[in-house]
């Protein structure tokens, strides 16, 4: 066993190495099948959206549809991820300080919606808020005058549809970063004459900021490639850059002018990748 | 125990159960209002009739997308698995230069967005037409979930000591057997929870699949999409309460993987 550990320590004391030919065999399957479906087909979108110059992209920047689009785009993900984010807080909360029953309950609760598909939800969503579903139907039975309020086909029923979505992926962020803190922290500082509230406020919130943080930028990045929520449940103006990409290629068939898009698409979401993998993961603060 | 820290419990416990509801108000409707005996989607329904449900069976053209959807589906996880499993195992254990980037493209599929591969995918399948289109569909799915099985195969191989596949290659055991005998077990819980995962974001996916149909290749989702665009009926209920039933097997089947899992540890 001693002779053992001290093998390992030497070799990894050594620089890293190169992975053995045995191992980069078996990395092959990967390789073949992501140069053939990611690489190739990206590079198929690079090649069309320079076939002509720059023209295609000229042309896309000059449509004033882009601006409009791009403004839906940022406004509503702006919009799901800030009533995401206090919806997930509390419930991420809720989760921490649970006793395991009412955990398990809530864990499932939110891990059900995982599982079902953006088409089912939305499919439900839509027969929810049409006008004679059971949201209207309900205000009407409580005596309320509902007149001409339409709750489909607006901005508010894609962010509720929306919000439904990506709720998930702001919870485990921010429980994650949670469950790092040590609750003994709030004791500590009531003991030093802190109120509970304040205790919260000034000790609980900033340790977890972190998880807000990072839950926020996920769930930025899923709402900007929002495709079918915006179209079942929201009405022409509420059309999103996936809808414009679509649109393009479908409608007007410019797969030059789409290619483009799709490009601009790349671009903007790996910069908020790359500022994502730069948030300090759980538990980086939340540990004593 | 101060006033504010009694009341917020239940306050904040309210709250979470409130937002549970709204995350399970959509998966609660949808049953009821595929038991419908109206031609009609409509709340409260009235019940009870399975009409809805064979009227789906019933259809041909529904059926067919299902089947469509089925292949889809199986030929992306056998794909993702393969795939998936060797580069977890390739990348077990040591450490070696380049690792972070190796890991990062092997996930990227996860983060670059569905319209930019839909795109990608038609662009890239125009020029290979003497594929079948559900193929097509089930080779762009296999992209998508392979980091899935990737990640699942990983975890499970995180708890595996490297020195049993050391030992037994010391004791003369050839790399397939060591593959057989020490790494498969451990890898098998990762690689059902994978597939499981797998299979269900392949079956509900329907930007890309949207993007490669054919007329003889439309899944199930691509034809729910362009109904629901025209009208909301009973018949799109039963199909939706179907794949809710599918999501919740899903997720109690990994469930069980996951306990499967524990057992040997704390044995």
């Amino acid at each position: 066993m001693v002779a053992m550990s001290t093998a390992e320590g030497a070799i990894s004391s050594r620089q890293r190495r190169r992975l053995p030919a045995d191992r980069l065999f078996l990395l092959l399957p990967i390789a073949v099948l992501y140069g053939l479906l990611l690489v190739a087909p990206i590079a198929f979108i690079v090649e069309t959206s320079f076939s002509a110059g720059l023209d295609h992209y000229r042309g896309v920047i000059e449509t004033p549809l882009l601006w409009r689009v791009i403004e839906n785009t940022v406004v509503i993900s702006a919009t799901t991820t800030f009533v995401a984010l206090i919806l997930a807080y509390a419930y991420a909360a809720a989760l921490w300080r649970a006793k395991p029953v009412l955990r398990v309950v809530l864990l499932s609760l939110v891990l059900l919606p995982f599982w079902t598909g953006v088409l089912v939800k939305n499919f439900a969503w839509a027969a929810l808020l049409q006008d004679n579903g059971v949201i209207l139907d309900l205000l009407r039975a409580v005596g309320f005058d509902t007149g001409g309020l339409s709750l489909l086909h607006n901005r508010f029923a894609v962010i509720i549809g929306m919000v439904h979505y990506v709720l998930p992926y702001a919870v485990f962020p921010i429980y994650a970063t949670l469950i790092a803190i040590d609750w003994r922290l709030v004791r500590a500082a009531q003991s030093l004459g802190a109120s509970f509230p304040r205790a919260v406020w000034n000790v609980i919130l900033p340790l977890s900021l972190p998880g807000v943080l990072a839950a926020g930028l996920l769930v930025f990045i899923v709402s900007t490639g929002f495709f079918i929520t915006p179209i079942i449940l929201g009405s022409p103006r509420d059309m999103m850059i996936a809808n414009l990409v679509d649109f393009y290629a479908h409608q007007i068939v410019d797969f030059g002018g789409a290619a483009a898009l799709a490009m601009l698409v790349i671009a903007s979401v790996s910069v908020l990748v790359i500022a994502y993998q730069r948030v300090p993961k759980e538990g980086q603060y939340g540990t004593l | 125990m101060g006033r504010s820290e009694r009341f917020g419990r239940p306050l904040l416990m309210g709250g979470a159960l409130a937002i549970g509801l709204y995350l399970l108000l959509p998966s609660l409707v949808i049953v009821p209002m595929a038991l419908t005996r109206s031609q009609l989607i409509q709340f409260p329904p009235e019940w009870i009739s399975i009409h809805a449900f064979t009227d789906y069976l019933g259809d041909p053209q529904w059926i067919a997308s299902t089947l469509v959807s089925l292949k889809v589906a199986l030929l992306a996880t056998v794909i993702a698995c393969l795939a998936g499993s060797s580069a977890a195992i390739a990348l077990q254990g040591r450490r070696f230069r380049g690792q972070a980037i190796v890991v990062g493209v092997i996930l990227s599929p996860i983060v670059v967005p569905l319209i930019v591969l839909a795109l990608a995918d038609y662009l890239f399948f125009v020029q290979l037409r003497f594929i079948a289109a559900w193929i097509r569909i089930g080779l762009a799915h296999s992209l998508l979930v392979t980091p899935y099985v990737f990640v699942t195969v990983q975890a499970s191989l995180a708890g595996l000591d490297p020195a049993l596949a050391r030992s037994a290659r010391s004791l003369g055991a050839r790399p397939v057997s060591v593959l057989r005998h020490v790494t498969w077990p451990a890898i098998r819980p990762g690689v059902l929870a994978g597939a499981i995962f797998a299979f269900a974001v392949s079956f509900d996916e329907v930007v890309i699949a949207l993007f490669l149909q054919s007329p003889e290749a439309t899944t199930l989702p691509v034809r729910m999409f362009t109904s629901i665009q025209y009208d909301l009926t009973p018949k799109i209920a039963a199909i939706a309460s179907l794949m809710l039933g599918l999501a919740a097997l899903a997720l109690a089947a990994q469930g069980l993987v996951a306990l499967r899992r524990k057992q040997p540890q704390s044995s």
